[in-house]
């Protein structure tokens, strides 16, 4: 399957799946593991990937992705142009509240290789979310985990009366035309 | 939907309400399988980077419509009549209710208890800058009721006379001392030098007298108290070191026995 599709599967019971997409696998996996830590009543699922597309021979095997977060390193564009080139692969209907992009390492400013306009460009072309967060400190990397569970719950459809859609028109930043 | 039903099912219902329950999310079930269905026929569309935010706001707008004519037209239903299910979910909710108005309170206190804090300490605070106002604002009083004297001129005045009567006081002392030892302590004869001088070879020495003796003493005391001692020569008449270091007038220096100084009086 070369495009991913938000409405492909049945959803699982009592769970939602959290899809890390981006070219650091030592941060994908700390990420993760800070997620699968959260305390929670659904069972989570997470499925890390450098890029898009996903094999298609386990395609089988994969449950239905309800949150789809794009990590960008700002220390290396090459994270940024293998996102750019995922995006490609992305159906246009998951962009209705169901993607995120998650900028890492800002906590170094000297060490910045992407201007944040061009990252924040891409945020706002692909109307959704960015998140910026520094996952060498413990504390943001707890409070981004926490922040992207959430979310996986109204992705994944635990809170009835808001929808994904409606949600990320609520994340609509003030300085936003 | 379904999920939260199934959580119901678990506790001690009558069988008949578990059925109904059961029967419910299988059409629900049933429901979404077609709408599914019907999704993936409509087959994928990507998005375009060139125009992504047109697009994307395009279709957003869209989906957005959808859900508010969606919204307009639900009715409120309800999940089942059956009681005991009712009644089951109620709990739950006023669970729910009680343990987040329990956080809000316990946070709603401890912020109180910060406030208070900050309070009392802000109220000492503001004592304390009262209290130095208050005894600024007397200092100022008092150094401008002292500004009232046209003081300065006549200080002066009064502190020179009085430093003139201590002159002339001392010059007085002075002179009644004076005259006092060349009365009473008078240097010995020359005659009896002139003798000593023609029966063994010894050298004629002019001896002070003891007013001056003092006067070096004093003298030396006063300008250099840290250096008091004097070197006894040979124009000090003996007799009159040992009267005045008897009456306990001049001290001899503790170590060397050709040095002394007087006795710290006004000490």
């Amino acid at each position: 399957m070369a495009v991913l599709r938000p409405f492909d599967k049945l959803p699982t019971l009592n769970s939602g799946t959290l899809l890390l997409v981006g070219p650091d696998e030592a941060l994908r996996q700390q990420l993760a593991e800070t997620i699968l830590q959260e305390k929670r009543d659904f069972n989570i699922s997470i499925h890390l990937a450098t890029s898009l597309p996903l094999p298609s021979e386990r395609d089988h095997l994969r449950p239905r992705i309800d949150l789809i977060v794009f990590m960008i390193d700002i220390k290396s564009k090459y994270s940024l142009k293998k996102v750019e080139c995922s995006l490609a692969h992305v159906d246009a209907s998951f962009f209705l509240g169901k993607v995120c992009f998650l900028v890492t390492g800002v906590g170094k400013v000297n060490a910045c290789s992407i201007e944040m306009n061009a990252v924040c460009k891409l945020g706002e072309a692909y109307c959704s979310p960015m998140l910026f967060c520094e996952l060498e400190l413990e504390d943001t990397r707890v409070a981004t985990a926490q922040r992207l569970v959430r979310m996986l719950r109204i992705c994944a459809g635990h809170i009835p009366g808001v929808s994904a859609l409606s949600f990320v028109s609520l994340m609509r930043k003030s300085d936003d035309n | 939907m379904a999920e939260y039903l199934s959580e119901t099912t678990n506790k001690a219902d009558p069988v008949a309400a578990k059925e109904e329950l059961l029967e419910e999310c299988e059409r629900i079930w049933k429901q979404m399988e077609e709408c599914q269905s019907k999704l993936m026929l409509l087959g994928a569309e990507t998005v375009a980077p060139s125009d992504a935010k047109l697009y994307l706001l395009m279709l957003q707008w869209k989906a957005l419509t959808v859900d508010f004519n969606q919204w307009q037209t639900r009715n409120p239903e309800l999940i089942s009549t059956n009681p005991d299910v009712l009644l089951e979910l109620g709990k739950e909710e006023l669970q729910k209710v009680k343990n987040d108005l329990e956080t809000m309170l316990s946070t709603v206190q401890s912020k109180n208890k910060h406030l208070e804090e900050d309070l009392k300490r802000e109220q000492q605070w503001y004592e304390e800058q009262k209290q130095m106002l208050e005894t600024l604002n007397k200092i100022e009083e008092e150094v401008n009721t002292q500004d009232e004297h046209p003081s300065t001129k006549r200080e002066l005045n009064e502190l020179e006379t009085k430093v003139l009567k201590l002159k002339t006081f001392r010059k007085e002392l002075l002179t009644a001392l004076g005259g006092f030892l060349d009365e009473y302590f008078p240097l010995p004869e020359r005659s009896e030098n002139i003798k000593k001088k023609n029966s063994s070879a010894e050298p004629v020495v002019e001896l002070i007298t003891l007013q001056e003796i003092l006067e070096m003493l004093i003298n030396t005391l006063m300008a250099t108290p840290h250096e008091p001692y004097i070197t006894i020569n040979e124009s000090f008449w003996p007799p009159y070191i040992e009267l005045l270091l008897r009456c306990g007038m001049a001290l001899r220096h503790p170590e060397d026995p050709n040095r002394m100084r007087l006795q710290a009086f006004h000490k």
